[in-house]
């Protein structure tokens, strides 16, 4: 039962238990583990497949000193994903569309690519502030927006994940709220806004895989420059 | 203490067994089923209905369906409210999606295991295709041991003959060396006999001459100034007539 519509955004909890422990775990449940056998069932090898492909591609522009990251990148993919399609079903509860677990996953990350960055080749990092070619009276100014820029990366990845999502969430919400009261006012009416919510969720769904990997991209990205 | 664990763990294997399967040891593994469980409409297993066919025939399960969904309606259990709009709306996505790409998704996971399966069976197939080609080669090689005979006839009358012509050549030359001592042992009895011959005249000679006095030189020398006197005067008659 919602009260609002930003019910939905709330953490759940049970008795006193939160349950996001629950929400965060599914996705785990979700893909079993690869048995000893040499010829699997078609879910483990579509798994396996994707997963192998989606880790080559992601590890192509990456030096070798990046592929450490190879897991890490490609169990934030298949996490990301999951929860983003998994809280499209109804009554869902989706932990990506809170901003404390999006810049929990931002925020280090961003910041390990940075130290590694100013650890190992400090002064290459140090480069990336200012682009190539820039006329000279531009430069001060440019170091600055450049480092400005660094420091808000943490910050769009994380919001740039949860507004999405969140929007997403919500116009799902009022679109289906209109069709739900105007079904006995306007039938018609309430056709047409159901065909928008199905448009709507197809976009929905679209949205959640692209987010999932536009995350994993950046991060990559700004491993690469660097790793 | 270890057997126990052991029972433990075999009946915690026999506990997490699936449905399908057969044979009650651990080994060989037992093979995966060819198909998912059989389901109707996508979501109900098939055991549902043979569990409920035998006392409510073949339109029970949907009763049962129907009737439930009106319970939870009417009794207000499930509210519909704008969440079951959505929810219908991702079910359409859902089953739209399920039932357009299912096949070719099901068909590519196929595909892939099939590979797999055709790479190591090339594997095995050129194995045993260059073994065979072996055994072809290995019968080509005891044919050729056949004729071996005549090559190694060939090879003896040879070798006999390079001895042959060795033993001859030696023979040749231990018959002229020899021949060569015996010619020198006969030149040398040659030349001693001749030696001797002539020692022997030459002696003769000498004491013949020592033996003529000046008497019968004397003698002689007159005697041959008569008979030579004689001779003149035969020729000169002789040219005369």
């Amino acid at each position: 039962m919602m009260v609002s519509f930003f019910d939905q955004f709330a953490s759940p909890s049970y008795l006193g238990i939160p349950l996001i422990a629950i929400a965060i775990a599914l996705p785990w449940v979700l893909y079993p583990t690869p048995p000893a056998r040499w010829i699997n069932n078609r879910l483990i090898t579509i798994q396996g497949w994707f997963i192998n492909r989606f880790t080559n591609q992601l590890m192509l522009p990456l030096k070798v000193g990046g592929h450490k990251w190879a897991l890490l990148l490609a169990s934030l993919m298949i996490f990301l994903i999951t929860i983003n399609m998994l809280g499209l079903l109804p009554y869902t509860f989706t932990p990506t569309t809170q901003l404390s677990l999006n810049m929990g996953f931002a925020v280090p990350l961003w910041l390990a690519t940075v130290i590694i960055g100013m650890r190992n080749q400090p002064t290459v990092a140090l480069g990336h502030l200012l682009p190539e070619g820039t006329p000279i009276p531009l430069i001060p100014v440019l170091i600055i927006i450049e480092t400005i820029s660094l420091f808000i990366r943490p910050l769009a990845l994380g919001v740039r994940l949860t507004a999405n999502l969140t929007a997403g969430h919500l116009l799902i919400q009022l679109i289906a709220t209109a069709v739900f009261v105007l079904l006995p006012m306007m039938p018609t009416v309430a056709i047409l806004t159901a065909a928008v919510l199905f448009l709507l969720t197809l976009l929905e769904v679209a949205v959640a895989m692209i987010q999932a990997y536009v995350f994993v991209l950046l991060l990559s990205l700004y491993l690469q420059e660097n790793v | 203490m270890l057997s126990r664990l052991v029972l433990v763990s075999g009946g915690l294997v026999q506990a997490s067994r699936s449905f399908h399967q057969s044979s009650q040891s651990l080994a060989p593994v037992p093979p995966l089923p060819e198909k998912g469980g059989k389901v109707r409409h996508g979501i109900f297993p098939e055991e549902l209905f043979t569990l409920l066919y035998p006392k409510t025939g073949v339109t029970g399960p949907y009763m049962l369906g129907t009737g439930l969904l009106l319970y939870m309606l009417s009794k207000e259990i499930y509210v519909i409210n704008h969440e079951t709009f959505a929810a219908a709306s991702i079910g359409a996505v859902v089953i739209y999606g399920i039932k357009k790409f299912g096949p070719s998704v099901a068909a590519f996971a196929d595909k892939l295991n099939e590979d797999k399966v055709a790479k190591a069976q090339e594997v095995k197939d050129q194995a045993m295709a260059s073994l065979a080609q072996g055994i072809e080669d290995e019968k080509k090689e005891q044919w050729r041991v056949e004729g071996r005979h005549m090559l190694f006839d060939a090879k003896r009358n040879n070798v006999a003959m390079l001895l042959e012509t060795n033993y001859r050549e030696r023979l040749h030359m231990v018959t002229n060396e020899v021949k060569k001592r015996l010619d020198y042992q006969v030149q040398l009895q040659n030349l001693h006999r001749r030696m001797e011959q002539e020692h022997l005249v030459n002696w003769v000679e000498q004491s013949v001459i020592k033996s003529i006095t000046p008497q019968q030189e004397k003698e002689s020398i007159a005697k041959c100034i008569a008979d030579l006197k004689v001779l003149a005067k035969n020729t000169q008659a002789r040219a005369t007539v």
